[in-house]
């Protein structure tokens, strides 16, 4: 590891707790709870502001390094993860419980993307409006959205009034948090497997 | 992976030459690099060091791959 990258590192994780300090902070000084008459809670509030475009500026480069760089991420992540690879035994584990997180982190996103792909959709419609004499229906869809694109309000204006009771319109979490978990799905199987793994083997 | 070979079990004299030698599987592990889990499971079955290292095993006892590992029986 470079000097630079070696910095890169530091400052990030050492800011890490330093970011959450001033966010508070900032937070405090935007909702009023610190006076803002203060001269010194005006710098520092503007300091905030400097170190958290700076950390998040450094994440960036973090992130792009660690894509970029095979052997940065090597010792980076590797840290990270807790894999330990001490001799040939701990390699040929750490093969295993790597291919046992990399087909069930497929498994779970094949699982998402299906989530993500399917419409479902139960209501009720008024009796004037039914149709053959069934006011009950289930409507299955499939989509595949590419792009996010916001949904258009009042676009079922001219549909009849129903009552739903039940619909399902692709995942309900966000790309954020299936992202974290997956992130953390990743780390834990990891180190699941492989503590599976050194008791058998 | 080929079907229909016969599966080779390697059996390994290990333990016996260690005690031979009045060595602890943590000396032997710190001696040829590897780890005591790593002896454990060599001796225990559980795992088939590679080429080199049998061949450090074998150099470090001062005798020959065969006189260590060898295989035991085959099974369909």
């Amino acid at each position: 590891m470079n000097k630079v990258d070696s910095a890169l590192v530091k400052v990030f994780m050492y800011g890490l707790p330093m970011v959450v300090i001033f966010t508070a902070f900032s937070y405090s000084y935007n909702t009023g709870i610190i006076d803002h008459a203060t001269g010194a809670a005006k710098f520092f509030n503007n300091l905030a502001g400097l170190v958290y475009a700076s950390w998040m500026a450094l994440s960036i480069i973090l992130s792009i390094r660690l894509m970029v760089s095979g052997t940065f991420r090597d010792q980076v992540l590797s840290r990270f993860t807790f894999i330990r690879e001490r001799d040939e035994r701990e390699v040929m584990l750490t093969g295993k419980a790597t291919r046992t997180t990399f087909l069930t982190t497929l498994a779970i996103l094949m699982f998402l993307f299906c989530l993500s792909c399917f419409q479902v959709s139960i209501y009720r419609v008024p009796t004037e409006q039914a149709v053959d004499g069934k006011i009950g229906f289930v409507t299955l869809g499939l989509t595949c959205n590419l792009m996010q694109v916001s949904k258009q309000v009042g676009a079922h204006a001219d549909e009849p009034r129903r009552q739903d009771i039940f619909t399902y319109s692709g995942l309900p979490v966000s790309s954020t948090a299936i992202i974290l978990g997956l992130i953390i799905w990743q780390i834990f199987s990891y180190n699941f497997t492989m503590r599976r793994l050194t008791k058998d083997i | 992976m080929a079907k229909n070979l016969p599966q080779l079990t390697i059996v390994n004299r290990l333990n016996v030459l260690r005690a031979e030698r009045r060595l602890t599987q943590e000396q032997l592990a710190k001696d040829i690099g590897v780890t005591r889990a790593t002896i454990v499971a060599i001796e225990g079955g559980g795992y088939n060091p590679s080429l080199e290292l049998a061949f450090r095993v074998a150099r470090y006892f001062d005798t020959d791959i065969n006189t260590i590992f060898s295989v035991q029986e085959e099974k369909q």
